[in-house]
């Protein structure tokens, strides 16, 4: 399969006649209600849509150049802006990498708490993806702004641990930065406990409703073979009845010494991509909770050595998106002569462009489809 | 030269002040204002926020005053291409239309801004219908895609959704044995129509939510996909214009429901005035009604398009003739014409 990247960005109106005339070329973004820090361009003949192609690159900041003048414990900062929403998931694929080339290891309590930091973002990012998706399916902002409520008592978490809501650069290379204040084991198991209840209120009140359903399943169906083939990540590969979970296939921080299992879904449509993130939470939930009663006591940090022992690595994690991967080379100093990221949205983008290919899609099915992928256009301008 | 004007106005002062004031001009503002707070405040609570607070000292009543204030001040930006005149006009006229269909409404016995008996009840559908033709001129005018898509959803909800209202309308036309609303409200002094119309007002108030375009089927302005549907090109007054023929849309049908199925004006005798009467018994359903609505609103998704088409043609309009079947059935047959 040919793929052409930039179809109607260079002369959009000679491919609309090459197409048979009479279509329209909806920019829905950058400046549209659903569209985030990008544009999704859509083919669309009234209802039904033809194609779509998606402009990421409006909020490149170069964060891969960035980090080539920065040693590996400045380079925490700028690189946890790649996403707001999950920033402690994608520093610790990076703080991975760094430790397998300086080849030590994080204390055991450092480990834990990574863990549980890490869960704790990605129960927000879910939340907020899950409210985002029901808006997108034609919901007034009610569910959203649930979701942003109940997102609040675990920021107030992480400020307390870290001391940042959402950007903390709490994890750097050979641990984290401090230890755990006293009193968060309390607060975290109670606002656990709230978590699960609202949880039960989404099931009946949002869920399983009948409207959001006939919304969004049996849209946007990605079967297990082109899944695999076009490499969807994160919870959309989960959903198509793959079960690879960075967590569970190369286990990091606690996550060996911790139970929890994989949610999958074999239907691969949007409702089901939905569904596996909402289930998430649960596991997520349940994730915090062992760790946090099972933690060790000792030290959480340890210093870096002088120099890299090894010249390049590849380090992977699990973020809310999917897996994000780091490649690093270095030439034996204390600054990398070359990141290169892979974001999980970067690969979710392509898949959401090969939809219209294989099933006829409706213009108003475009939001939630792409919503249930859970693109953020940050994560793939990198 | 003062005389024939001061005689003309003491001659017809209870027109004019149904016109201006009650249950005309004056009413239907003063009640937008009201709707616009009360939609903010309702929804508010079930979202777990606050709503409006700032503007007035009592739970920001006055905010619609200040957002109006903002929204005269905007500039007027005419699309480039657009069809001005028909985008102004269309926008202006837009309002027009179901303040002039609550006109036919009676609001105590004998009592409407426009008093005239016979067809009122079609004429009041006849010019309801108007509205979804003024909502695709105005998307046409604009001279953009999204708003051009959202008049064309407006025609295929239209269709959908305005003949099964009107079959159930019918069906309670045939009941009272007249098309005349102040007969049909007069009829439901004992019992509402809701009871033997009870599936005729399953369709219309199904059909009322395509009707004012409102969630679950608000598809015309579907913000996720289309911005803001047909007004998307509209700004300052003449958006608050389309946002005033929005609000007095809602308040049209909700009048039409519960003079067709909740007794209009009928009620415990309250107050000795039968107009203060019935003003209190309007406004108390009007308010409940409007709850009712905005709990519609919060609790589904937006259907698509398709979906709709068919929940209008596969299940309410053989709902509707269904109960037109019933209706004359019950009527002729079993009560041999006295209901």
């Amino acid at each position: 399969m040919s793929y052409d990247m930039h179809r109607y960005l260079t002369d959009p109106f000679q491919e609309i006649e090459e197409l048979g005339g009479g279509l329209f070329k909806l920019n829905i973004g950058p400046q549209h209600p659903i569209s985030g820090q990008g544009r999704f361009i859509v083919l669309t003949d009234g209802e039904v849509v033809y194609d779509i192609e998606v402009d990421i690159g409006y909020s490149h900041r170069g964060i891969e150049k960035i980090l080539e003048y920065k040693n590996y414990i400045q380079a925490v900062v700028p690189l946890e802006r790649m996403v707001m929403l999950d920033t402690s998931n994608i520093l610790m694929g990076f703080v991975r990498a760094v430790e397998d080339l300086y080849g030590i290891e994080p204390p055991p309590r450092a480990k834990y708490i990574r863990t549980i930091i890490n869960e704790l973002n990605r129960i927000s990012s879910h939340l907020y993806a899950l409210g985002l998706f029901a808006e997108s399916a034609g919901w007034n902002p009610a569910v959203f702004i649930w979701t942003t409520v109940d997102r609040e008592p675990i920021l107030d978490i992480l400020e307390m641990i870290t001391g940042a809501r959402w950007s903390h650069s709490f994890f750097i290379p050979g641990g984290v930065r401090a230890d755990l204040p006293r009193g968060v084991k309390e607060r975290i198991l109670d606002t656990m406990d709230y978590l699960e209840r609202r949880l039960e209120v989404y099931e009946d009140a949002w869920i399983y409703n009948e409207t959001f359903r006939m919304r969004t399943e049996g849209v946007g169906i990605l079967p297990r073979d082109k899944a695999l083939e076009w490499g969807a990540a994160g919870p959309s590969l989960r959903a198509s009845g793959v079960k690879y979970d960075t967590r569970l296939n190369e286990p990091y921080s606690a996550y060996p010494e911790l139970d929890f299992k994989i949610v999958t879904h074999t239907a691969g449509d949007s409702y089901a991509r939905g569904w596996v993130r909402f289930e998430e939470i649960k596991v997520s939930i349940d994730l915090v909770r062992q760790a946090i009663e099972n933690i060790p006591e000792g030290p959480v940090k340890k210093a870096l050595p002088p120099r890299p022992v090894k010249e390049e690595t590849l380090a992977r994690a699990e973020t809310a998106r999917g897996e994000i991967n780091f490649y690093i080379y270095t030439e034996g100093r204390d600054k990398p002569y070359r990141v290169k990221i892979s974001p999980a949205s970067f690969r979710n983008f392509f898949v959401i462009e090969q939809m219209p290919k294989i099933q006829e899609i409706k213009l108003a099915d475009v939001p939630p489809l792409i919503y249930s992928f859970d693109p953020w256009f940050l994560d793939a301008d990198r | 030269m003062i005389d024939p004007i001061l005689d003309f106005i003491f001659t017809n002062l209870d027109p004019l002040i149904r016109i201006i004031i009650y249950p005309g001009i004056t009413f239907i503002m003063l009640f937008t204002i009201f709707a616009v707070w009360y939609q903010r405040k309702f929804l508010a609570r079930l979202m777990l926020r606050m709503g409006p607070v700032h503007a007035g000292k009592f739970a920001g009543w006055l905010q619609l005053i200040a957002d109006s204030l903002k929204l005269l001040t905007k500039e007027i930006i005419f699309p480039e291409h657009s069809y001005k005149k028909l985008f102004l006009l269309s926008a202006i006229t837009l309002p027009v239309i179901p303040a002039a269909a609550i006109a036919l409404v009676p609001f105590a016995p004998g009592y409407a801004i426009f008093n005239v008996r016979g067809y009122t009840g079609i004429l009041f559908l006849a010019i309801m219908s108007l509205y979804p033709i003024f909502i695709v001129l105005m998307g046409w005018a604009s001279n953009n895609k999204f708003t051009l898509i959202g008049a064309f959803r407006t025609i295929y909800l239209d269709v959908a959704g305005e003949i099964p209202l009107f079959l159930a309308a019918l069906g309670v036309f045939v009941w009272a044995g007249t098309y005349d609303l102040q007969d049909i409200v007069a009829q439901q002094a004992t019992m509402w129509f809701v009871i033997p119309q009870f599936l005729g007002f399953l369709v219309f108030f199904i059909s009322y939510f395509a009707m004012i375009e409102k969630a679950p089927l608000d598809i015309p302005e579907a913000e996720t996909e289309l911005v803001f549907g047909y007004r998307t090109e509209y700004t300052g007054a003449l958006f608050l214009d389309t946002m005033l023929g929005d609000y007095i849309n809602v308040l049209a049908w909700a009048l039409m429901m519960i003079t067709l199925y909740f007794g209009g004006y009928n009620g415990p005798a309250i107050f000795a005035d039968p107009v203060l009467n019935g003003a209190f018994w309007i406004l108390f359903k009007l308010i409940i009604l409007l709850a009712i609505t905005y709990t519609v609103i919060i609790s589904y998704a937006r259907l698509r398009i398709d979906q709709a088409i068919r929940l209008g043609w596969y299940y309410l309009i053989p709902l509707a003739l269904l109960n037109l079947i019933i209706t004359v059935i019950l009527k002729y047959v079993v009560l041999e014409g006295g209901a």
